[in-house]
């Protein structure tokens, strides 16, 4: 047991960032040591799914609000800059900032509708949100091309320098997210999960609160999807699917809802493990999603607050 | 054009009654739990397969391939119940106090794994369902149906009425409707809840199965055949009122009616999202359906 | 002084009006007891004064200012606190951190709402669990927690809905010995509670409601000894019959 008057969010949060820190220090060490680009190609993509899983992980661990909808603003977020690219030629320096504000209106939007809900009301709104933005996406051929999708501009066409712009991208989200946790905004965040009513009722804006957190959340998905649509030069509806969303609830359930780095590593071990089962045959999701449950079930801390259980007790 | 729009009433009231079929598992559990199983539309799926698959392999009849599903159905509803819902009510602090976040996590996982499962081990393809009558294509007045079409709506009818009377006349009927009311007092009144919710999952399971396995000669079910009839469900319940079985039978009608000439009068590539944005109204304007019950404690 | 001011407050659900033309007024430095029995509207009462409900009629007066219609936060703001029957902590977060949040909430610093919760953990005997998540503590516990959270920051006024329902003397002593002396440093407070022998020890005046009105309002003692007051209580009393009394010599 901490001794001591010291706040324990602020520890839990400290704790949290160093570890982050420390994260990012060796994802930015990796490519010295792996070298091969369809190895540094995979943990970019991991990187892409931790950016999603940061974002949800704010929304639902962080406020309580189970949006089912990340993979879907993802999606939004890359056909913003895939239109403004393919249309009017916006060079990506606006297009990719584009996408975010974009996203981040869509998300004030979906904040808005689903302000007064709660529990399975909130997460079958956003489905049926995510779910009508997919299937829109995809009917409507002569804008986007339909279920083909279309082809972006890409900011380079080197593999090493487009992970560092996903670290970076990376590096930034867990800076906006700590500074949001660390203050004021942070602490709310947890009481409306905690207890939305008692929340309002000791002077907690909730719907503000609520709007801000659904807005970044958002916004950080659409800045993902923008990303990897330039990365990979398209961007298709597959990007929205609800077994998109499932992978990165898989990520922060695995990793830990309580904390960023958790978010970060169970990214990286499911899309790793993924990668691999893949090659085993293709039982990737099968597994992921029975660690789901069984994370959900017996493990309900995920992976991070194990690791922390352990940590505590060896300092105990 | 009369001609045509009675078709389509026929059609979309026999699609109703499969969608009610569906849809009024879903609403019990939400009556008791007040949960929503984001893997239903896998029972659909599972009650599809297990009757096209018994029915193919074991080369028997359809009629007995039914009742298989549905036992499959009921089976797999009672070991999710017993397995995977217990922290929801047993006093559990696994999740702390989000309760309806560890239903939506630990369904939507459930589902994925179903999916991929059946896709794994039985294949990706969609494989045909042999009807249950084979009679072809028949007049009823001024409507074209087929025979697999009249027999499994009057199986669902069926099945319906007699879920109705078990739920108003039986012992377990009335257990059902005790719990869901309020789960510590009937559990006061020595009713067991937990054996009671597990019942409810079984027959929700069950209803689902079945429901997959009438429609399996009309739609061919492939892994994925569940999501769909899926969101029509959460649309369905919602719809009717969260949690009440008379809501979700009339809104099913509904549904099944609107989205039949929706999908010629409107838009066949929008229809599904028709039905989102349906669900999406409903839940904004007038959350508690049309027969469900309004709430907001303090 | 009239610090909250209730007028003709009603509200009705379906056909059934729960509060009916209630009025009354909670005076500064006062603490005005709330009774009824059960079903009298005590508590659709307290939801509209904390702006969890929506009166249909009547006005609520604080300070002068209406707040007739301010939703809950707004309420609190402006230092109308509530403590609810069933505690409502933050489950996840330690219990000192509970504290911190509720001052932040009501414009803190960080480190100031720090010193103030360092003091309410000593007051509150919550010192052994500070560190606990306030969902591992005991209803008793919880209860302390939620009156910290009331006053991390001095509200104007605290309503408290059946504080000491359900709890263990020893915990009783400890709030109503906070309350005491909260109240001696001025706090208004106004309490709802069944519990008479704290009526009559902490309250100065009451106001008595049954089926949706006020049927006597007063000193605590006056209103206790009301003719309708008991009736409302005990049930009709007969001719001859010792008359039966709410104040149990403690």
């Amino acid at each position: 047991m901490k001794a001591g008057p010291a706040s324990l969010w602020r520890d839990r949060l400290a704790f949290d960032a160093r570890a982050a820190v420390l994260l990012c220090a060796v994802l930015a060490a990796l490519p010295l040591v792996i070298t091969g680009p369809y190895a540094q190609g995979i943990i970019l993509v991991s990187m892409y799914f931790a950016i999603l899983s940061l974002a949800w992980n704010a929304l639902a661990g962080y406020t309580g609000q189970f949006s089912l909808a990340p993979a879907a603003f993802a999606m939004l977020g890359g056909y913003t800059t895939a239109l403004l690219d393919f249309y009017w030629h916006v060079p990506l320096v606006l297009a990719i900032p584009a996408a975010v504000v974009s996203t981040a209106l869509l998300g004030l939007v979906l904040g808005k509708l689903v302000l007064n809900l709660s529990g399975p009301y909130l997460s079958l709104t956003t489905l049926a949100f995510a779910e009508i933005a997919r299937v829109v996406i995809g009917n409507s051929h002569e804008f986007t091309r339909g279920d083909q999708g279309m082809h972006v501009a890409t900011l380079t066409e080197s593999r090493l320098a487009y992970y560092y712009i996903f670290l970076a991208a990376l590096v930034l989200v867990l800076a906006v997210l700590y500074f949001m946790l660390r203050g004021r905004l942070g602490r709310f965040m947890t009481a409306v999960r905690d207890d939305a009513i008692g929340a309002e009722s000791r002077g907690i804006d909730v719907v503000r609160v609520k709007m801000i957190v659904f807005c970044t959340s958002c916004a950080i998905c659409g800045l993902a999807g923008s990303l990897y649509g330039t990365f990979s030069q398209l961007v298709s509806p597959e990007l929205g699917l609800l077994q998109q969303t499932g992978l990165v609830l898989a990520m922060v359930v695995i990793g830990g809802m309580g904390s960023l780095t958790g978010s970060v590593v169970g990214a990286l071990l499911v899309y790793l493990g993924s990668e691999w089962l893949r090659e085993l045959g293709n039982v990737q999701v099968i597994v992921f999603a029975l660690l789901v449950i069984l994370f959900a079930r017996w493990v309900p801390g995920g992976l991070w607050s194990a690791a922390v259980a352990r940590i505590g007790r060896k300092q105990a | 054009m009369l001609r045509l729009s009675l078709d389509l009433l026929a059609n979309g009231l026999i699609y109703g009654c499969f969608y009610a079929l569906m849809a009024v598992g879903l609403a019990m559990i939400f009556g008791v739990l007040k949960i929503v199983n984001f893997a239903h539309g896998e029972f659909f799926m599972i009650g599809a397969y297990t009757y096209v698959l018994v029915a193919l392999n074991f080369s028997v009849s359809p009629w007995l391939a039914l009742p298989c599903a549905a036992i499959g159905g009921a089976a797999l509803g009672w070991i999710v119940e017993r397995l995977l819902m217990r922290p929801l009510y047993a006093g559990y602090a696994s999740w702390g106090f989000m309760k309806d976040e560890y239903a939506v996590v630990v369904t939507f996982g459930l589902s994925l794994l179903l999916v991929n499962l059946v896709d794994k081990v039985v294949g990706p393809y969609s494989y045909k369902g042999p009807a249950l009558i084979e009679t072809s294509r028949f007049a009823l007045g001024p409507v074209m149906l087929t025979g697999q079409k009249a027999i499994a709506t009057v199986v669902a009818v069926f099945i319906m009425i007699a879920l109705a009377l078990f739920l108003k006349k039986s012992v377990w009927g009335k257990q059902i409707q005790a719990v869901a009311q309020n789960r510590l007092g009937a559990s006061l009144a020595g009713i067991d809840a937990t054996r009671t919710t597990s019942l409810i999952f079984a027959i929700s399971g069950m209803l689902a199965a079945l429901s997959g396995a009438l429609l399996a000669p009309l739609v061919n079910p492939s892994p994925d055949v569940g999501s769909f009839p899926a969101i029509k469900s959460y649309v369905i319940v919602v719809l009717g009122g969260m949690g009440s079985v008379w809501g979700a039978m009339i809104a099913a009608l509904i549904v099944g009616v609107s989205e039949a000439f929706f999908s010629v009068y409107g838009s066949y590539d929008y229809r599904d999202a028709f039905g989102l944005a349906i669900l999406v109204l409903v839940l904004l304007l007038r959350p508690q359906g049309l027969l469900g019950q309004k709430g907001r404690d303090v | 002084m009239n610090l909250l001011v209730v007028d003709e407050l009603s509200k009705r659900f379906g056909g059934v009006a729960a509060v009916n033309g209630v009025s009354f007024e909670v005076r500064e430095g006062e603490i005005l007891g709330l009774i009824g029995p059960n079903g009298s509207g005590k508590t659709t009462v307290l939801n509209m004064l904390s702006g969890f409900l929506p009166p249909d009629a009547g006005r609520i007066t604080m300070d002068g200012r209406d707040v007739t219609r301010m939703p809950p936060a707004g309420l609190a703001q402006a230092g109308i606190l509530r403590m609810f029957q069933m505690t409502r902590v933050f489950t996840r977060t330690s219990a000192f951190d509970n504290l911190l949040t509720a001052g932040m909430a009501r414009g803190l610093s960080e480190a100031e709402s720090t010193r103030r919760a360092q003091s309410l953990v000593e007051e509150l005997t919550l010192g052994p669990v500070q560190h606990l998540d306030a969902g591992q503590l005991s209803g008793g516990q919880r209860k302390l927690l939620e009156f910290g959270m009331c006053f991390i920051e001095a509200p104007r006024v605290a309503m408290l809905d059946e504080p000491f329902a359900a709890v263990h003397p020893v915990m009783r002593e400890v709030m109503a010995k906070f309350i005491r002396a909260r109240h001696e440093q001025g706090a208004t407070f106004l309490l709802v509670s069944h519990d008479m022998p704290i009526v009559v020890d902490l309250c100065q005046r009451a106001v008595c409601m049954n089926a949706g009105r006020v049927i006597a309002t007063g000193g605590v003692h006056e209103v206790l000894r009301d003719h309708q007051v008991i009736e409302a209580y005990l049930g009709e009393t007969h001719e001859g019959d010792e008359p039966p009394t709410l104040e149990v010599s403690t």
